[in-house]
């Protein structure tokens, strides 16, 4: 008898070894409560970067356009298919242009995996500039958030950056010349200009030392501070109270109102949302542990119920960023091969010698002055987009696109993007052979 | 304990403690330490030594360079010019940003910026903020004539072969 219900139990043990490993995993099921919505970005490591709670304005596919998301999605991406490529890799001058002929001819997806690479790199730049502007159209600046946007114009120079020591990793043409110019440029900086340069380098001109050094920035150094900074960029959103939103989203309709009503059922925001979004801080609200499920004896003040979890409608709108980002890099990398030029010629830039699109705003300006054009003018934009949020103090119109009250801020910073794209027109189509005026008409 | 702190500071004068001496020495003990460690890294990544090009080398006899010459040398990044029994070595490196700027009969032109020197070196246009520099020549005691790119000269001081 004992011994029957001894076996009984090790074969129930057994049986049910299946749910207890897998419970023992997640903690709770896919959620079909309230209650259980609430547990799923409590309980799961991956999920807890979010609110229980997300507002509804944060979920306008319009307000964010999502892209604050794609620079993260785009950034993973750079991540996956950058550490492949380190699988193959040598930063030697005599084999790293070879590597690059064998991911054609001998490494699976080896072309494949450059050009993802390669296009998510563009793609970023443009994102997180675009990113930028949108937090600036939107006053999303503004206190309390002023700290985040200097970590973000931090990460939009990292990214730079790292585009930057990641084109001399082929040791092509474009690479070779692009970073003698750009250190050059780098040698200009008054007093600690010349030491950097050859800091950066390793030797006086660009060669091995160079490329090695370009190498551990690209693949150690500069990802590892990316992760950090965007981790706490993460991490201020939520702290700063969630994406900014306009004061009339706060809004008590009717006075009436106490109770939350019906809630209308969340529109899903089918194109995007937000890096990671709010908890909903209104004064009169205080969330406890009982705040998070819905229900009338849980409200606090006379407040609206503009909040809708945030599982499943903010990691729907956030997969569906980056089904869309994914695809995105799989579409251009099917069709558009990286450019590769020829191996490096120390005798014969190529002329004109050209840096990507990216660069050549910053080229054209140096083309008129190397001190003013790669380094005080720079020195000068940046110095002001860090200081920005402490200039600008005005409450008025956050959370709005090109609001109204902020007429002459989205002005100036309309004409800093502008000029910037025509600077980089110019350098693109209207530079010929010794980066003389040509027509491209 | 916190409010006995408190107290402290509300008092005018604050005695200095023999606690708060700790804590002080403690903290810029480890501010200084930081500061020597990251210090101690930019020594760590400044190389003590190069691979690259010795600033003196050889480039050959007088008779290898005919007169009207006017050649690239790349991997020394030198222009050796001979006009008749005057000759001279002239940096190709631009003086812009770095790019190699290319030799002709006319000058020199760099392909980068679109930077200008004369047949000398001067600026002719461009961003180029100084004139392409020049370097010592000399004849060796073995009849070979060596650039020294440790030394500039000024321009248009030729070397009579």
């Amino acid at each position: 008898m004992v011994h029957s219900m001894k076996k009984n139990n090790f074969l129930t043990t057994l049986k049910e070894m299946p749910m207890s490993i897998w419970n023992s995993v997640f903690r709770n099921n896919l959620p079909h409560t309230d209650l259980g919505r609430s547990k799923t970005s409590f309980t799961n490591f991956f999920l807890h970067i979010h609110p229980v709670k997300v507002h509804k304005h944060t979920l306008k596919p319009w307000f964010t356009m999502g892209l604050g998301l794609i620079s993260l999605f785009l950034f993973i991406i750079l991540t996956v298919t950058g550490v492949l490529l380190m699988f193959y890799y040598v930063p030697s001058t005599t084999q790293a242009y070879d590597r690059m002929l064998d991911l054609r001819g001998s490494v699976a997806f080896g072309v494949f995996l450059r050009n993802m690479h390669r296009w998510a790199a563009h793609g970023m730049v443009a994102a997180v500039f675009l990113h930028m502007c949108r937090v600036f159209f939107t006053g999303s600046y503004k206190k309390p958030r002023e700290f985040n946007w200097v970590i973000g114009v931090f990460l939009f120079l990292l990214t730079l950056f790292s585009s930057f020591t990641g084109y001399l990793l082929p040791w092509d043409q474009l690479a070779f010349w692009a970073i003698t110019v750009g250190t050059a440029i780098a040698g200009y900086a008054p007093v600690v200009g010349e030491q950097m340069r050859f800091l950066l380098l390793g030797d006086t001109t660009v060669g091995q030392e160079a490329l090695l050094r370009f190498y551990v920035l690209h693949i150690a150094v500069l990802p590892i501070v990316m992760f950090l900074l965007v981790a706490v960029h993460f991490w201020r959103i939520r702290k700063d109270g969630g994406l900014s939103r306009p004061e009339d989203a706060d809004v008590v309709e009717t006075p009436e109102v106490t109770a939350p009503a019906s809630v209308p059922a969340p529109a899903m925001a089918m194109a995007a949302a937000s890096g990671s979004s709010g908890i909903v801080v209104l004064e009169k609200k205080h969330y406890g542990i009982q705040g998070l499920v819905r229900g009338p004896f849980t409200k606090v003040g006379n407040v609206p119920e503009n909040t809708v979890f945030s599982y499943p409608n903010l990691l729907l709108a956030e997969l569906f960023v980056f089904v869309l980002t994914v695809a995105g890099v799989i579409i251009v990398s099917a069709y558009f091969n990286a450019p590769l030029e020829e191996p490096v010629n120390v005798m014969h830039p190529p002329n004109p010698a050209k840096a990507p699109w990216y660069f050549l705003g910053l080229q054209e300006q140096v083309s008129y002055s190397a001190f003013w054009g790669g380094v005080g003018v720079p020195a000068i934009e940046v110095l002001i987009l860090l200081l920005v949020p402490y200039f600008d103090r005005g409450v008025k119109g956050v959370g709005k696109w090109f609001a109204k009250e902020r007429l002459l801020a989205n002005t100036l910073f309309m004409v800093f993007v502008v000029v910037n794209i025509i600077l980089i027109i110019i350098g693109t189509f209207f530079r010929g052979q010794n980066w003389e005026f040509v027509s491209p008409f | 304990m916190s409010e006995k702190d408190n107290a402290h500071e509300v008092e005018s004068s604050e005695p200095i403690t023999r606690r708060k001496v700790l804590a002080w020495l403690t903290s810029m003990g480890i501010l200084g330490s930081a500061i020597v460690s990251v210090f101690s890294n930019f020594v760590f990544i400044k190389p003590r030594a190069t691979y690259g090009l010795p600033t003196r080398f050889s480039i050959g006899t007088p008779n290898d360079y005919p007169p009207g010459t006017r050649i690239a040398l790349g991997k020394e990044r030198v222009a050796i010019i001979r006009e008749g029994e005057k000759m001279a070595a002239i940096s190709i490196t631009c003086t812009h940003l770095g790019c190699i700027v290319g030799v002709a009969d006319t000058g020199f032109a760099c392909p980068c910026h679109g930077s200008r020197f004369d047949q000398d070196g001067n600026v002719t246009g461009g961003p180029a903020p100084r004139p392409l520099p020049w370097y010592e020549l000399s004849l060796a005691p073995n009849g070979e004539l060596e650039v020294d790119k440790g030394k500039e000269i000024t321009p248009g001081k030729w070397f009579t072969v």
